[in-house]
């Protein structure tokens, strides 16, 4: 690829993601929003990031796409960990043990 | 010096940063074997900032047309419009250079550990956000050169890919506060996973658009 369109392949995408992160908040910050809309905005996070998670697990783009046994079992170790501790450390922990054994026994 | 909420955000933040270490490698390993000239690939990790985004366009170059390879790009990253919507209302206390600078930061780890803390005054809150920014930002501009550098050396087989999910599921738990955010979760999580088919990821927003519009439903049904 050459130099100059690589720069500009670049520029253009960080340019145009700036603006999908930025754009809300500089278009709805000074305004007060409809109550509908904030009732809306209220679950963008969990669903959005549930989402992600199931992204990230199934892998959409790499050859062995799919879901495997030990990633469910570590899945549910994290998700019942966070339940439990709400906190990060033993979550992760946890959820990573459990996917190693699993991987390791099935 | 660091102050308290510096350190607890620090504190916050470190889980988080530990997954994005073997994706910086995989990264980095990526860069270095990309179409792209490397020094423009590794200006995506000061430019574009966004790892999943960043994967796509470095591997893609080459592969695709830029035209292509700009919508995968967009695509992936199409989820940081509805991060700023859901930030807006916590910007509206704050000046006019951080509504501008902050959002350059807003990746997945940012909005997820700064919308667990909307309640913060704006001054704290501006706080938080902007430690946890700059400790992800400078992480991860090393971790890309190591990756660069060393990448072929972390074996795959350990499974460390899987971390970030992990980490993202147990931050979900963290907001599910009230019944429709349950909702919300369940639904998103299930539409994704059966239009998983979609090109470029985009079974990630179907997925999070139903879920906000379940949630929307079941918040307006019980009241």
């Amino acid at each position: 690829m050459r130099l100059s369109s690589a720069i500009l392949l670049l520029a253009g995408v960080s340019i145009a993601t700036y603006f999908a992160r930025a754009g809300m908040i500089l278009i709805l910050a000074d305004r007060p929003m409809p109550e509908p809309v904030m009732r809306a905005l209220r679950n963008v996070g969990p669903a959005v990031l549930a989402a992600l998670v199931v992204t990230l697990v199934a892998n959409p783009e790499e050859a062995n796409s799919g879901v495997e046994l030990a990633e469910v079992a570590g899945m549910v170790a994290a998700i019942t960990t966070a339940i439990k501790t709400r906190n990060l450390i033993p979550t992760l922990a946890l959820g990573l043990i459990v996917f190693w054994v699993v991987r390791a026994v099935t | 010096m660091l102050s308290l909420l510096d350190r607890q955000a620090i504190r916050d933040g470190f889980p988080l940063l530990l997954p994005a270490i073997p994706f910086g490698f995989v990264l980095g390993l990526a860069m270095s074997e990309s179409a792209m000239p490397i020094g423009v690939a590794y200006s995506s990790s000061l430019f574009l900032y966004a790892g999943a985004a960043q994967l796509a366009l470095v591997t893609l170059v080459g592969a695709a047309s830029a035209w292509a390879v700009a919508v995968a790009v967009m695509v992936i990253n199409l989820r940081h419009v509805m991060y700023s919507a859901a930030m807006a209302p916590s910007f509206e206390e704050q000046p006019r250079w951080f509504r501008i600078l902050a959002p350059m930061f807003l990746i997945d780890q940012v909005f997820a550990l700064t919308s667990l803390h909307t309640d913060l005054e704006p001054e704290r809150f501006r706080r938080y956000y902007l430690t946890l920014a700059a400790m992800f930002y400078s992480a991860w501009q090393v971790l890309s050169v190591l990756g660069i550098l060393f990448g072929a050396l972390v074996p795959t087989s350990w499974g460390l890919g899987f971390a970030p999910a992990l980490m993202f599921a147990g931050i979900v738990v963290m907001m599910l506060t009230n019944r429709p955010a349950v909702i919300a979760a369940v639904v998103a999580a299930a539409v994704c996973f059966a239009t998983l088919g979609l090109p470029n990821r985009s079974g990630l927003l179907v997925g999070a658009l139903a879920g906000i519009s379940a949630g929307f439903l079941a918040e307006s049904r019980s009241r």
